[in-house]
């Protein structure tokens, strides 16, 4: 055995390497909806493209090449990712509310959606709610995102009238940048002026 | 036509400032626990309990029989499995200052990935680091696991 201690330092580094290769796994699965993504897996020695459902790649170290896809069953994906396969979460909850023009009045028809705004709050506790005022691309921006964002506070009140602790909304707006509706600039759309309310 | 961009530019930044720094912006929460999870703070460690705030910078961390679920205000939604250590190393929803970002790393253990709107929005500044590879997404749900 003294006649090779070259082999167990070899030995010794090859265990090393291991060590410190982190080895890693990446699947694509479909979303919750059913719909199927795309991921893009990167290193120093190259990148693959995953676009199928139950495609994995193996990342052997930051210096070789991700794997070519392999696609796994539902009981391989359990064995490799475990507890995170089956960890349903409920997805956050979106409510949209409309307003009569260029005010914070609410629809009659939005005002209705209080009740089940408060029921899935409470459902959900403990939970974050975010209120969000939207506008569409009609300028002058400056007033309307003023105006949004009078909207979303009026919403915010409204929450917090009906028992909802103040501490847990969070209020903001988007302005234009994010459409419900895609339109081209300067486009009046009704369904893009809205406030969002997200309940998680 | 540039005085018209730039006064836009302007605008965006201001009005940027006026709603995104009023409080510090909300990141995401803890849905569900179970087990062991602490999450380190600005050098604090922390038991997770379902409702906590996450913050930029937070590193998460579960134990042996831990499991936890994140939701982000843009609804990207992260489940962590036993063993598993993240940190959140960048995130920023803010549309209206076209502030984009979701940078978050692996260091061990499973996680499950949901993307959210700043997939959408911005695809290109959503990153899942791990040692040995990054993973850029295109609206998509990915398991991960790093030995």
């Amino acid at each position: 055995m003294h006649r090779y201690p070259s082999v167990w330092i070899v030995l010794a580094a090859m265990m090393l390497v291991a060590a410190c290769s982190h080895r890693s796994v990446v699947a694509l699965v479909p979303d919750p909806d059913g719909a199927v993504g795309q991921v893009t897996v990167s290193n120093a020695a190259g990148s693959i493209a995953i676009d199928q459902a139950n495609q994995t790649t193996v990342i052997r170290d930051d210096q070789t090449v991700p794997s070519a896809p392999t696609t796994v069953d539902a009981a391989q994906l359990e064995k490799l990712f475990g507890a995170v396969v089956n960890t349903p979460m409920p997805p956050p909850v979106h409510f949209i509310l409309h307003f009569q023009s260029d005010s914070d009045q609410l629809l009659p028809v939005s005002r209705k959606a209080l009740p089940k705004i408060l029921t899935a709050i409470a459902a959900r506790m403990p939970t974050r709610v975010s209120v969000i005022g939207h506008t569409d691309t009609v300028g002058n921006e400056a007033y309307n995102v003023a105006l949004s964002m009078r909207r979303a506070q009026a919403v915010r009140k409204l929450l917090v009238d009906s028992g909802i602790a103040d501490n847990i909304i969070d209020v903001s707006s988007h302005g234009e940048e994010n459409l419900l509706i895609k339109t081209a600039d300067n486009v009046a759309n009704a369904q893009n002026r809205r406030v969002e309310v997200v309940v998680r | 036509m540039q005085i018209i961009l730039f006064r836009r530019l302007c605008l965006a930044f201001l009005l940027a400032g006026m709603f995104s720094t009023a409080a510090h912006a909300f990141v995401g929460v803890v849905k569900t626990v179970e087990g062991e999870a602490t999450i380190t703070r600005k050098g604090k460690t922390l038991n997770v309990v379902t409702g906590m705030e996450i913050e930029q910078a937070d590193i998460v961390r579960t134990a042996r029989d831990g499991l936890v679920g994140l939701i982000f205000s843009d609804d990207s939604m992260i489940a962590l499995g036993p063993g598993t250590e993240i940190s959140v190393d960048d995130y920023l929803f803010e549309p209206l200052g076209k502030k984009l970002s979701l940078v978050i790393q692996l260091i061990r253990g499973t996680m499950s990935f949901i993307s959210g709107q700043i997939a959408k929005l911005a695809p290109e500044s959503v990153q899942l680091v791990m040692p040995a590879a990054t993973i850029g997404v295109r609206g998509t749900h990915v398991l991960m696991k790093v030995e």
